[in-house]
């Protein structure tokens, strides 16, 4: 930085208790960062009436735009008339009103003279030009003003678009750029201050051409989101109902900015709603938050809306079979030169909204972004995709696609006519191990080289790049155990979804073993999420093998608790089951804020065996300290009769599945870093594994009884299943120590012994073995 | 040896407002400084009698521990400033502790055991939850089924017994705006104003900005309970609170609550030594055991037991106190026993004013008193079901 300071933002402000506004302050909050948010004053009653209202609606949105319910109290409620005053303790400021260029200038006017001397104000503009508000401060506020853009939902889109304006201070951008990603754990891309900046305007041109697509070949809506989803690597929402979250209005709003902004643009034709869209915006039709937009609930169903007929209907359109399997098909190029070549309008529609997107792609990357991995990641962090434009043109083979392009450009059946550039055709691809190709520099340009992303070991890949291997250690079938240089062992799991099977079981033990020996530290760490979805539920045989499998789980998460060397846990996404187990019984976790652990084991008529219902006794014990152990108890209970996930990592902690000693980071990416540190600090204080308890003071028969007297009530009314109860009782037993009298002395043995008997009882039933077969045939839950 | 029964008369009988728990206007206030206003107010009400002269205080408390543990009604006497002189027992009946200690109170006097004697009733259920702070059953409820019953919650026998006396979900919301309907009419007709002690309200909270304590003081006289918005509409709104398809919600159901309650009983001749005119003479009293798992049901065995007792008939009573735990169980008993509807509960009833657990009899006890005298009627009854499965009924003459 220019002052040579480190850059701190020990608090920050959100102008704007919009939708969008009060969402970032909420993901400001999630990262522990003390947010005042600012709305007009409410003209009668409480000033800061419309605030709390905003902040209350927080509490209500889905998915929950909150780590932790508990995290609302820290949002300030402030208003422009009284609080202003504010804004001089506030190291960064975040102006989230609406989209209008006055509006926002008069703002700018009012808050200019409160900010303080090293304050950030950044516009979450998603495409005003920066350089024109910039305008509107005062001379000596501009090289700290810029464009910060965030996604709808803020916690969860990891996309952030930075953008600078001709004064802005490159310095402090650095700074900023390190804060989001580093402490809001999000994923920055430098943008040009061009309309839309990159995702928007690549991502709406992409709907607007599937429209014009879509309408040309007479495809039902229905039929253009089967057509746009998961099959091409788009997010679940596809087209329309993406539309439908975003808002028409706002849609409309965004499609407008590019028509007025960019006259010239080749494309310009095209910028506009078609007729439909427009007539059901005007209809106060805008999608989820008026209650119906393309698509409408219509009691159970979800009814679509009919262009031809402009009104609503049940979805009756679907993917034909040879489209789709066309689409499956493996061979990136082979399926797009089959699609290009065949006559039904579904294959021919998919090529026509790839080809135009490659095409726009290729024409204004020089414009909008400084290189094409800009562009990629943008897209696939903004709009959900699984890979950007030029990675899937690259993919299926880049000179073969742009013939095609420019073959469809010369019969006029592309959308513009203007030729695709030149470094298309000089080029193989746009991505090359040097880097991604950057126009301005005609040459390919490594990634960005601030600090901040040495801590992402292992960075999101793109197309040809390959992750770091490091050196392994030793691999299996099951897990690869290795090291980045140093002498912190990790080990990977291979297995789908990164289940636990006999094989895992002997890859972590042997890890284990391995590491005490030869390193000073272990750490559990998968290449991508989940962490583990559990247990290999296929590998449920007979009794006695079960049992036998079932005793080495309980070993290795006793040898993950006792053995001599440190063991961290780095978790993503899901953890449930015995991947939950394991993190129970490590010395420590790193989990990223999006960690959904739990233990569900209930929801297949089991309960937690691998030291799961132990450890939680064992908590309550400790916890209790001598006192009552039912308010702990209840608690752990609840967490695992009712087969509790979490719905974040802070969450997780409030539900026990995690330690107050366990870390919390906000970007994924960082999380190897963090746990290899947290590792690496258990080591050099001088690990030794705790202390066996043997004197574990259980809870017994009588606090038993009592938690299944809540668990009676429950099924008396009506709300659990009798097997429920009998789980619910097996459950309530293990964790109270069995048929003993309070607080007789146990040891860990004892706990492991009472789980897995009421493991292989329950696993012995008939209604627990449907369970587990319609889980293995549905994935989902069986009531029974 | 055989004795005469004496008659024990009600010199006065007197409450706290009643306050909701546990978020109310009382939730601040601790159970055993509400009992001793309660008895402070009622021995004020007695012009001429000492407190030295009370031999004893008998105190009602369904949940009696923390707050309103060791023995709250000792205690409570010795914050009102009784001599050390007067003794206290804390007495424990669920529902209907407080009707079970003016029974107590009556019974002393009546066998000539005791001239004046206080029974009462207090609970704090913002202080002191139901079921109190540390629930525990005995394992032996799942080794025979028959004891499976003890383990249900009361909203779950509600459920039993709305199925099993037919009482439709429409009926028990419509008896739940009735009540609220009588109850707000019996506030803004001062009904409650002679049973009513007011209470003297002190707060202490932080300024954080001053770092000072600040102690706020207001007079509170009003029940907090009754809703003047509540509309058959929004009740039939509310989403069951027992059972998954069931009909009880927490608008047809009681009011967890805050209060205290005291009703001062003499002999005939101490009511000429200390010249004080009574309220009414003590009757009788009765408590009987039904299936705990219809709880609700339980006056239909008391009731019948009582009147025996008096040897009087229903059609003898002119107004009946039947405390409304479940507008369910009221129905049901009111359908069982062929209640006059317009008898029962005509200033509303716990629905609306709230049930303080252990001190609801006590507070019905003052609210029928003084409601008969008003009206110039003649007997009345209180009634309440009870905890795992029983039925208490007290019979009242207004004099």
């Amino acid at each position: 930085m220019s002052t040579g300071q480190r850059f701190i933002v020990s608090k920050a402000a959100v102008l704007g208790a919009g939708v969008m506004g009060a969402q970032i302050a909420a993901h400001l909050v999630n990262a522990n960062v003390e947010t005042l948010l600012f709305e007009l004053p409410a003209p009668e009653g409480d000033p800061n009436g419309n605030v709390v209202r905003a902040i209350a609606n927080l509490g209500k949105l889905e998915p929950s735009p909150l780590a932790s319910a508990s995290r609302l109290r820290y949002i300030g409620q402030a208003n422009y008339q009284s609080d202003l005053g504010q804004l001089r303790s506030c190291d960064l400021v975040i102006e989230a009103i609406s989209e209008r260029m006055d509006l926002k200038l008069d703002l700018y006017q009012k808050v200019a003279p409160h900010l303080g001397a090293h304050t950030i104000f950044a516009s979450n503009t998603s495409g005003l030009s920066i350089e024109r508000l910039a305008q509107a401060m005062p001379a000596a506020l501009r090289p700290r003003f810029c464009g910060v853009h965030f996604f709808n939902p803020p916690r969860y889109m990891y996309l952030v678009e930075l953008i600078a304006a001709s004064a802005t201070d490159l310095s402090l951008l650095a700074a900023l750029e390190s804060f989001l990603v580093t402490t809001l754990g999000k994923g920055v891309i430098r943008a040009r201050d061009t309309p839309n900046f990159i995702a928007n305007r690549v991502g709406v041109f992409s709907m607007l051409a599937t429209m014009h697509h879509a309408q040309r070949l007479g495809l039902s809506l229905e039929v253009v989101d089967a057509l746009t989803g998961p099959i091409i690597g788009r997010a679940k929402s596809a087209t329309f109902r993406t539309a439908d979250v975003v808002g028409l209005d706002t849609l409309a709003h965004v499609v407008s900015t590019m028509a007025e902004a960019l006259p010239e643009d080749p494309w310009h034709r095209y910028y506009a709603l078609p007729q439909w869209m427009t007539a059901l915006i005007d209809g106060g039709a805008l999608g989820r938050k008026s209650g119906r937009g393309i698509y409408q609930k219509a009691g159970q169903e979800i009814h679509v809306y009919d262009v031809a007929t402009a009104s609503y209907r049940p979805q009756t359109g679907a993917l034909d079979e040879p489209v789709a399997a066309l689409l499956s098909g493996k061979d990136a190029g082979d399926k797009f030169a089959q699609l290009g070549a065949s006559a039904h309008p579904q294959a021919q529609f998919v090529w026509a909204i790839f080809r135009d997107l490659f095409h726009y792609c290729a024409v204004h990357l020089t414009d909008i972004a400084d290189n094409a991995r800009d562009v990629d990641f943008a897209l696939r962090w903004g709009f959900g995709w699984q890979r950007g434009p030029f990675e899937v043109w690259q993919a299926a083979g880049w000179q073969q696609i742009a013939a095609l392009i420019a073959r469809d450009i010369a019969a006029g059946k592309a959308m513009a006519r203007t030729p695709l550039p030149a470094w298309v055709t000089r080029r193989s691809g746009a991505h090359a191990a040097g880097g991604s190709y950057a126009p301005a520099q005609d040459a390919e340009v490594p990634r960005s080289q601030l600090a901040v992303y040495r801590r992402q070991l292992f960075p999101d890949q793109l197309l040809g790049e390959s992750a770091p291997q490091g050196t392994a250690i030793f691999e299996s079938a099951a897990v690869r155990c290795w090291h980045t240089g140093d002498d912190i062992a990790i080990v990977s799991f291979k297995s789908k979804m990164h289940t636990i099977s006999d094989e895992v079981l002997d890859g972590v033990l042997q890890a284990i073993e391995l590491a005490q020996r030869n390193y000073a530290a272990l750490v559990i760490w998968q290449s991508e999420p989940p962490f583990s979805a559990g247990a290999d539920l296929t590998q449920a045989g007979k009794p006695g093998a079960v049992e036998r499998l079932v005793a080495k789980f309980q070993h290795t998460t006793g040898q993950l608790k006792y053995s001599m060397v440190p063991t961290v846990a780095a978790v993503d996404g899901l953890a449930l089951g015995g991947g939950c187990e394991f993190i129970m019984h490590c010395d420590r976790a790193v989990a990223s804020l999006e960690s959904y652990i739990g233990l569900p084991e209930a929801g297949v008529g089991l309960l937690p065996a691998s030291g799961g219902c132990k450890e939680f006794a064992l908590r309550a014990a400790q916890q209790a300290r001598g006192g009552d152990q039912m308010p702990f108890l209840r608690r752990y209970f609840e967490a695992v009769a009712m087969a509790q996930v979490s719905r974040s990592a802070v969450h997780a902690r409030e539900l026990g599945y995690l330690r107050s000693t366990d870390r919390v980071v906000m970007n994924r990416f960082e999380l190897l870093h963090v746990a290899k540190a947290e590792a690496r600090l258990l080591a050099e204080a001088g690990y030794r594994p705790p202390r066996e308890d043997r004197a574990i003071p259980v809870a017994g028969r009588s606090v038993a009884a009592t938690i299944k007297v809540y668990a009676a009530n429950l099924l008396e009314g009506g709300y659990i299943s009798p097997h429920d109860f009998v789980i619910g009782s097996k459950i309530a037993d293990t964790l109270c120590g069995g048929e003993l009298e309070a607080g007789s002395l146990v040891d860990e043995q004892w706990l492991l012994d009472l789980e897995r008997r009421h493991f292989m009882e329950l696993l012995a039933t008939e209604k627990t073995q449907q369970r587990i077969a319609h889980m293995l045939q549905t994935g989902k839950p069986l009531r029974n | 040896m055989s004795r005469v029964l004496r008659d024990a008369y009600i010199v006065a009988a007197v409450r706290t407002p009643v306050g909701k728990a546990p978020r109310g206007m009382l939730r601040n206030v601790r159970p055993d400084d509400m009992l001793a206003h309660a008895l402070s107010a009622a021995l004020a009400r007695c012009p001429g009698l000492a407190a030295s002269e009370i031999e004893d205080v008998i105190a009602g408390c369904a949940m009696p521990e923390a707050e309103q543990g060791l023995n709250v009604a000792r205690v409570a006497l010795l914050l009102a400033g009784f001599p050390d002189s007067v003794p206290g027992m804390t007495i424990n009946r669920f529902c209907s502790s407080g009707l079970q200690a003016v029974a107590l109170a009556a019974d002393r006097i009546r066998l000539g055991e005791a001239e004046v004697v206080i029974g009462a009733g207090t609970e704090s259920m913002s202080m002191v939850p139901m079921g109190g702070n540390k629930p525990s059953y005995s394992p032996q409820i799942f080794e025979r089924d028959e004891h499976i019953a003890i383990a249900y919650g009361m909203g779950i026998t509600a459920e039993k017994v709305a199925q099993q006396w037919s009482i439709a979900r429409a009926d028990q919301d419509r008896y739940a705006a009735q009540s609220h309907r009588r109850a707000v009419h019996a506030i803004d007709s001062g009904e409650f104003g002679e049973e009513i002690a007011s209470f003297q309200l002190v707060e202490r909270a932080p300024d954080l900005l001053s770092r000072k304590v600040v102690i706020t003081q207001r007079t509170v006289s009003v029940d907090e309970g009754p809703r003047r918005d509540t509309s058959l509409e929004a009740l039939a709104r509310l989403r069951p609170a027992f059972a998954a398809r069931g009909t009880v919600t927490a608008g047809n159901s009681s009011q967890t609550s805050d209060a205290a309650a005291a009703v001062v009983l003499m002999s005939e001749a101490a009511l000429k030594r200390y010249d004080l005119a009574p309220l009414g003479r003590y009757l009788g009293y009765a408590v009987a055991g039904v299936p705990p798992e219809i709880m609700g049901i339980g006056p239909v065995a008391a009731v019948p037991k009582v009147l025996k007792q008096v040897g009087l008939r229903l059609a003898d009573l002119d107004w009946i106190e039947l405390n409304e735990a479940f507008a369910a169980q009221t129905l049901a008993v009111i359908k069982e026993l062929a209640l006059d509807p317009a008898k029962v509960n005509p200033l509303g009833g716990a629905i609306a004013l709230g049930h303080p657990l252990g001190a609801t009899g006590a507070v019905r006890t003052a609210t029928l008193l003084h409601g008969m005298r008003r009206r110039a009627q003649k007997y009345g009854m209180v009634t309440m079901c009870i905890g795992t499965g029983m039925g208490a009924a007290g019979v009242f003459e207004s004099l």
